[in-house]
């Protein structure tokens, strides 16, 4: 197993955010998550990623290493990458600047040789552009390397926040939203070149989305969060056909017909 | 020139090479009187510390307004050595900036917990803390002030005029500019602006904010103790706590927002323009202060990135101009 | 960009150049470098300017334009040293008067011993500057170490023994504090019973002075600048140190604000200084009339020192521009030794002011004789009374 999180458990005072989630993801893996609004998603994504603690008892293994109760930082050099909902793009800095510095886990030079200057700093970091350059133009964005990410477009932003986070070469990817806000033309695109990259980079890949459509194109699997609490797990259509997550989306009030309709937007 | 430019760019030693050549024949062609070189050393100095400073607000984010407290340790320690010790610029220099950094530590370390306002706050008490520390020691000879710190000797020539000791404040504002160069252009520097930008989003690309933001504020104050060092043993060679109260500390925090915070020479310019106007409106010491504020809230409202910021503009535009044009046809 | 480069070069060279030469060469040229700041401060800027201006408009000296470059040194070592320089090689001035705070001039003097410019000093009394032997530097006011022997003297032998010293963190604050405890020792073998220095900008200062009272001292010594020497004073009485314990302020007492603000406090205050406001000589009483008319204040010392120096050089430049060879070098040593020729000059201060040729303190401290006065009262319509004058002979104190 890749990821694998034990009797998950995160309260905001007494909300209990996430409740006793146990998770297992393999490599190679697409796995959605989904669930309404306030289902623990996104905390979900900031407990494994290190941004908040878990509460006591909880257990999170990321490629064999306990994770638990690391720093964000650490998580992230073990090769586990993330994007944010709310995208947390460095806006006052170069397009290229962006993406490099999402390569900073694979640096190889010391600070003191940076500090000195040497050739081989040099050489390393036109290697990193050079690669980074690459990785810019896969995604679209190499003419606007030099222009500051505040300047670029809503679409443009999306493929930047993704860029930066596969620079790292992560072993899993978890997308937060990653096609909020896109029209369906862009969001067709944005999946097409997150499933190259995919491919490219050899990633497994986590992706909570709203947009179920996404969701169910994409995944192998699928996870469904309810007030903290994983309700199902199966392929896009076992989920479908899941009573708990109709009753989760849609409450009890519609008709089986209403609901199927609904759901297959 | 493109060639030149690309052995530059991959070399950028050579360019530090070509800008010492350069700045060891200005007073010869362009110098008239010792004061140029004095000005010139104060230049210099101010650079170090610009340079320092903007590193850690500049590029790390971290509002410090206590860095003239670390000014005054550099200088502090070197007088004190040669005082003590009779130590010269050789030994005090490097006592200097390692006593510097050490203090650095201390200054960065609220930064974990503080921000914005706050931090300042507490950076304008510690630098402050030093100044009056300094002020009521006997220990540091605060009644008199320390005076006639040496100048160094090479080779039996004493550098104890403004247009000698030109000589030996240009190379250690060179040195200084270089290493500032060499490490905001790589991967710390990269880490340093993601840590000002987004903290969060640096910890998830692997960037340790707290390692990152405490090595900002030891680099910046080794810098600003290189550059007390280099001050203290300015002929005449006199240091006194008022030469480090919250009026110079504004002053470098003008040169660093004029030049341009963020911007790799944007202390360096901020310092050499700031420098020189101030000299130039020396008579004016009426309106002196006005114009200053004036300068820094015009900057802040007509160009928040400063000059250096401004220059990017251009060039980037242009290029990105020129860009769209070919593809257009 | 290239054209940007040239134009901005033009703008600062033009500057520079318009800044620096309108003086032509035929000039006597005076620097000035000053901490001007407060409105005091700017006061004595307007004091040399008005001065200056007479001057030229009496048809200069010699037939000579005095051309006046006075620069701000914020009391600051790093300005005033700037700014000597600038003045020695840039400006290329005569003469430099300055500065305003010793820990200003003291750095100052190995620049225009270097550059060879002569320097005299209204108001810094720091003995140090002129024990760096120096032969361009001039000195109007008193050196502390003679106010140390008279305040020392007259403290020891009429006032007590039990001495308590309160002083601030300004040099001058302190070297007076400090030259004094050194001397009671060396002279009388006293330490102080109690002896300590506020913080900066401190305004309450009771719980020293309850300090000082519990030590039962005959004599409280209050060194600070002007509002913490009023402050000080008044909260003596508030603390509730009897009337009886002597009060010993600093020159800066000879300041109007002090008995104005301090009111009965200010009563039996005895400090020495090179002048008294009270001073009943007809040429003192036109002086205060003169800067009370024109500058809105009563005049402390230090504008009579500023007064007696310009009155000083005048007769100097006269002296020194019949010899004027249009070599700068040359001129300056005639600057420099027209006011080493200056003996026996009568202004404001209380003795007369001499100096001689080698550059020691000897020679450079022309004011010797301080002044000890007492307030006989306080508030607005305060009084003074002088507890004594001495003339001491150039070595004394050293």
């Amino acid at each position: 197993m890749l990821l694998k999180t034990k009797n998950l458990m995160k309260a905001f005072g007494g909300l209990k955010a996430i409740d006793k989630v146990d998770f297992e993801l393999p490599a190679g893996e697409i796995r959605g998550i989904i669930g309404p609004n306030g289902s623990g998603k996104s905390t979900f994504f900031n407990l494994v990623s290190g941004v908040y603690d878990p509460d006591p008892g909880s257990y999170i293994e990321f490629d064999g290493h306990d994770i638990t109760n690391e720093p964000p930082h650490k998580i992230g050099a073990l090769g586990l990458s993330r994007t944010f909902q709310l995208l947390r793009l460095y806006q006052d800095m170069s397009v290229i600047n962006n993406v490099m510095s999402g390569y900073h886990t694979r640096v190889k030079y010391k600070f003191l040789d940076a500090v000195i200057g040497r050739k081989k700093i040099w050489d390393q970091e036109k290697e990193i552009k050079d690669e980074m350059m690459e990785l810019l133009s896969f995604v679209g964005l190499a003419d606007y390397a030099e222009l500051n990410a505040s300047e670029l477009s809503g679409g443009q932003r999306r493929l930047l926040v993704l860029a930066r986070a596969i620079a790292m070469k992560p072993k899993l990817l978890m997308l937060d939203e990653p096609a909020a806000g896109l029209s369906p033309v862009n969001v067709d695109n944005l999946m097409k070149i997150i499933m190259q990259l995919k491919d490219k980079y050899g990633l497994t890949l986590i992706i909570i989305e709203h947009i179920l459509k996404v969701v169910m194109d994409t995944c192998n699997t699928v996870t469904v969060l309810d007030h903290g609490q994983k309700i199902a797990e199966g392929t896009p259509n076992q989920v479908k056909d899941d009573n708990a997550v109709i009753e989760a989306y849609l409450g009890k009030k519609m008709n089986d017909e209403e609901m199927r309709k609904a759901l297959a937007v | 020139m493109e060639k030149f430019k690309n052995i530059i760019r991959e070399y950028p030693f050579l360019g530090f090479i070509i800008a010492y050549l350069i700045l060891l024949s200005v007073p010869s062609i362009f110098f008239t009187d010792l004061y140029q070189s004095h000005l010139a050393s104060l230049i210099f100095i101010n650079i170090i510390v610009a340079a320092g400073l903007n590193i850690v607000k500049g590029y790390c984010g971290q509002v410090t307004v206590g860095h003239v407290g670390l000014y005054a340790v550099g200088s502090y320690t070197a007088g004190c050595m040669f005082m003590y010790l009779g130590s010269d610029l050789w030994v005090t220099l490097p006592a200097a900036i390692i006593v510097t950094g050490l203090f650095g530590i201390a200054f960065g370390i609220p930064s974990f917990r503080l921000e914005g306002p706050y931090l300042a706050l507490a950076t304008l008490g510690g630098g402050e803390a030093i100044r009056i520390f300094i002020e009521n020691g006997a220990f540091f000879n605060s009644t008199y002030g320390i005076s006639s710190i040496s100048q160094p000797v090479i080779f039996g020539v004493p550098f104890d005029t403004p247009d000698k000791y030109y000589y030996i404040s240009m190379p250690v504002m060179l040195i200084a500019v270089y290493f500032s160069y060499s490490i905001l252009k790589s991967s710390v520097g990269r880490a340093f602006m993601s840590v000002r930008e987004d903290p969060i989003s640096a910890a998830a690309s692997g960037i340790d904010i707290k390692k990152y933001k405490i090595l900002a504020f030891i680099l910046s104050a080794m810098f600003a103790g290189a550059a007390g060092a280099v001050y203290a043993h300015l002929p005449p060679g006199y240091i006194h706590p008022n030469n480090y109260t919250v009026i110079e500390m504004v002053t470098f925090l003008a040169m660093v927002v004029f030049g341009g915070l963020g911007h790799i020479w944007g202390g360096i310019i901020g310092a050499i323009i700031i420098t020189i106007v101030y000299d130039i409106t020396r008579p004016l010491y009426e309106y002196q202060l006005f114009i200053f504020g004036l300068t820094i809230v015009l900057t802040i409202l007509f160009m928040p990135k400063g000059i250096g910021g401004f220059i990017d503009k251009i060039f980037i535009d242009k290029r990105f101009k020129k860009k769209k044009v070919e593809e257009g046809k | 960009m290239k054209k940007l480069k040239t134009s901005i070069s033009t703008i600062i060279l033009t500057a520079g150049l318009a800044i620096t030469s309108i003086a032509q060469a035929n000039d006597i040229k005076i620097g000035v470098s000053f901490r001007m700041l407060s409105d005091v401060g700017y006061k004595h800027g307007e004091l040399i300017t008005d001065t200056v201006e007479q001057w030229n408009s009496e048809g200069g000296i010699n037939g000579r334009k005095i051309d006046l470059i006075l620069y701000n040194d914020e009391c600051k070592s790093e300005k005033g040293v700037a700014n000597a320089t600038k003045l020695a090689y840039q400006d290329k001035v005569h003469v430099i008067i300055g500065s305003s705070c010793s820990s200003v001039t003291l750095p100052m003097v190995p620049v225009i011993t270097k550059a060879k410019v002569p320097q005299i000093i209204p108001h810094s009394t720091s003995s140090k500057i002129t024990m760096t032997g120096s032969e361009y530097i001039f000195r109007v006011p008193v050196s502390s170490r003679f106010y140390k022997l008279v305040q020392g003297k007259f403290t020891a032998e009429q006032q007590g023994k039990k001495i308590t010293y309160i002083y601030v963190p300004d040099q001058a604050s302190m070297v007076f504090a400090k030259e004094m405890i050194e001397y009671m020792k060396s002279e009388y073998g006293v330490d102080p019973v109690y002896a300590v220095q506020a913080g900066e900008k401190e305004t309450d200062f009771r719980s020293y002075l309850m300090k000082a009272k519990a030590a039962n001292p005959d004599v409280i010594v209050l060194s600070g600048l002007v509002d913490e020497t009023v402050r000080m004073l008044v909260q003596s009485y508030e603390v509730g140190i009897p009337k009886s314990v002597h009060r010993v302020a600093n020159s800066v007492a000879s300041k109007v604000e002090v008995p104005t603000n301090a009111g009965k406090a200010a009563v039996g205050v005895v400090y020495s200084a090179a002048f008294a406001a009270s001073d009943t000589r007809p040429i003192a009483k036109k002086f205060v009339k003169k800067i009370k008319d024109r500058y809105g204040v009563v005049p402390g010392h230090d504008f009579s020192q500023m007064q007696d120096l310009l009155d000083m050089l005048k007769p100097a430049l006269t002296k020194a521009t019949a010899k004027f060879s249009g070599d700068l070098a040359a001129d300056r040593n005639a600057v420099r030794d027209a006011i080493a020729g200056i003996t026996n000059f009568t202004g404001l201060a209380s003795g007369p002011i001499s100096f001689c040729a080698n550059g020691s303190p000897e020679c450079r401290d022309g004011n010797k004789t301080p002044v000890m006065i007492k307030y006989s009262r306080g508030g607005k319509n305060w009084k003074t009374a002088v507890a004594g004058t001495v003339t001491f002979n150039p070595s004394d104190g050293l």
